[in-house]
């Protein structure tokens, strides 16, 4: 590509998922299958391939994904907070525990068709972890936030995030080392440097809370940019997920004072690459690839949206919900969104590792199938709720307890 | 009356209040200063969302709510808590109150109440820091400090009328 169109290519992906966005907008959807699907268009697999032009993975943007990962598990760590899951652990550690049932479904699905750990290990998670940006965007757009429903979604999300976190430096490891006692040695490796990031975060809110006292909006952002990313890229080049390292140097944030103004400011950088990072996922998916998972997507849906259906529901009446209420916990979980995306960029960098031959590629794409199914079919759901919680209240519970 | 707290991880805080009958208004205020103000019918019901604020008119909306633009006189007052246990009050002084047309020193504010009027609004007039030999009269705005107990006690003694001698 020469350098002289880098500027105007990328203006393309800009107009591509800010047009696509309305789109979505507009009929009530997520942004994000939509990003997915800009990508897939414009990208060599289609535009290359039926058209004279297409946008490239330039490293531009494929650097630019590797921060929409590491802004969205920022995120997460900003928002992690471990009081509040102490105050809440007996509902919320069972209401999770139930939700592994996924984890574990998924695990036997990837061993079936792969036979093998390492990609069973990346089913299992890929259509174990719901979608927390696309599950609290629909809760407060259908007004549910305000209800009892929101509590058990939210936690079971929370510990999700959890189980995510520990889920990405086992997965890292796995990808970094070719034999088991290298996989081993690259876990011990991502444990350390997370150890060493928890005690500094734990020790450190001093010195981040001096770090980032300033009055000026331009410092602060700058700031939480040089910690954040060049800690994230040194745990990249020592072979730690950068995802997992955000999130923790997330967690060192969020228990400064200045966690909401940082909040504030960088969500809208966080959008943007963000937005990058599902529109590159699109550009390196092959749509035929996808054809060839096709059968693959969906088994894992017939199997994981029952499962999905019945881990939720069990959480809201962990929460005391009725079966009315328990019945929307069951459609929300459903959804699936941007960290099954994580995991199959993920894949694609162990391809050629132990994800060996098209096993990597296999996987992204099965994983980015998923999504492209399951945030919309999941969206759909939470939207006409009405038909599924009258056959709940019917056959599930008792008129008078709604 | 209720008022439940609750967080919403990613999202902001919630927060339930009982406005009777089984009725609830439900406030959800968001990371981002937004505030939407639900309404249940009841405990069952869907909440339905009466409108929604951004930061600072909800602040507008709260101030005017709590009165500080307009008060209406008639209302129960309940004085400001000053920081530590101490509580600002002030009562008007009837003309049947026994402290009425009497010196504050004159032995009707018990010695063990640890009550200071620290000053009394006659009219336009404002007499500070009034000693033992100032009279009361009826209609004197009586500004005092003291303990929670302290000022309630003497809140009866303001109101209790005084006896036929």
């Amino acid at each position: 590509m020469a350098a002289e169109t880098a500027l105007l290519e990328l203006g393309l992906l800009f107009a591509a998922v800010a047009f696509v966005g309305g789109i979505a907008g507009q009929i009530r959807q997520s942004v994000i299958p939509f990003y997915i699907l800009a990508g897939i268009l414009l990208g060599p697999a289609v535009a290359g391939r039926l058209g004279p032009y297409a946008l490239e993975a330039t490293p531009f943007v494929a650097l630019g994904a590797e921060l929409g990962i590491v802004f969205l598990l920022l995120f997460l760590g900003l928002e992690f907070n471990v009081d509040r899951l102490l105050a809440d652990r007996r509902r919320m550690t069972r209401a999770g525990t139930i939700d592994l049932l996924n984890f574990g479904l998924g695990f036997l699905l990837g061993f079936g068709v792969f036979r093998a750990f390492v990609p069973a290990f990346f089913v299992a998670g890929a259509v174990y972890i719901s979608s927390s940006a696309i599950i609290t965007k629909s809760l407060i757009d259908l007004g549910w936030i305000a209800n009892d429903e929101a509590g058990p979604m939210l936690g079971t999300l929370v510990f999700e995030d959890l189980v995510i976190a520990i889920y990405l430096v086992l997965a890292a490891g796995m990808v970094a080392g070719g034999t088991v006692t290298q996989a081993v040695q690259s876990i011990l490796i991502a444990g350390g440097f997370i150890l060493v990031l928890v005690v500094l975060a734990a020790r450190g809110t001093a010195l981040l809370e001096r770090l980032l006292g300033t009055d000026s909006r331009e410092f602060l952002v700058l700031r939480t940019l040089g910690v954040l990313v060049p800690v994230a890229g040194l745990g990249l080049t020592l072979g730690v997920s950068e995802a997992v390292v955000a999130f923790f140097v997330g967690m060192a944030f969020s228990s400064t004072d200045q966690v909401a103004r940082i909040e504030t400011l960088l969500e809208p950088l966080r959008d943007v690459f963000a937005a990058v990072f599902f529109f590159w996922i699109g550009v390196v998916t092959d749509p035929l690839v996808l054809l060839d998972v096709a059968g693959l997507v969906a088994l894992a849906v017939a199997v994981t949206l029952p499962s999905k259906l019945l881990t939720g529901y069990l959480a809201g009446r962990v929460y005391d919900l009725g079966p009315r209420r328990s019945a929307r916990v069951a459609l929300g979980m459903t959804v699936r969104g941007e960290f099954t995306l994580i995991i199959a960029s993920l894949a694609i960098s162990g391809a050629g590792g132990p994800l060996a031959g098209a096993v990597g590629e296999t996987i992204s794409a099965f994983a980015v199938g998923y999504v492209l199914v399951m945030s919309v079919l999941g969206t759909t759901l939470m939207a006409r709720s009405g038909p599924f919680e009258r056959v709940a209240t019917k056959f599930l519970g008792t008129a008078t307890r709604l | 009356m209720g008022v439940y707290e609750t967080d919403l991880p990613g999202v902001g805080r919630k927060f339930e209040i009982d406005v009777g009958d089984g009725a609830q208004l439900v406030v959800v205020i968001h990371n981002t200063g937004k505030r939407e103000v639900f309404h249940k019918p009841s405990s069952e019901a869907d909440a339905e969302k009466v409108f929604e604020a951004s930061n600072q008119l909800s602040q507008t909306i709260g101030s005017i709510l709590e009165g500080a633009k307009f008060q209406p006189v008639e209302v129960d007052h309940e004085g400001t808590m000053l920081p530590g246990e101490t509580v600002l009050e002030w009562y008007n002084v009837g003309a049947d109150s026994q402290l009425a047309d009497r010196a504050l020193g004159e032995g009707l504010v018990r010695e063990d109440l640890d009550v200071l009027v620290v000053a009394i609004q006659r009219g336009d007039e404002i007499i500070s820091s009034p000693g033992p030999e100032t009279v009361v009269e009826s209609g004197d705005t009586l500004v005092v400090i003291g303990s929670q107990g302290d000022v309630l006690a003497f809140e009866e003694l303001v109101a209790s009328e005084a006896v036929e001698e």
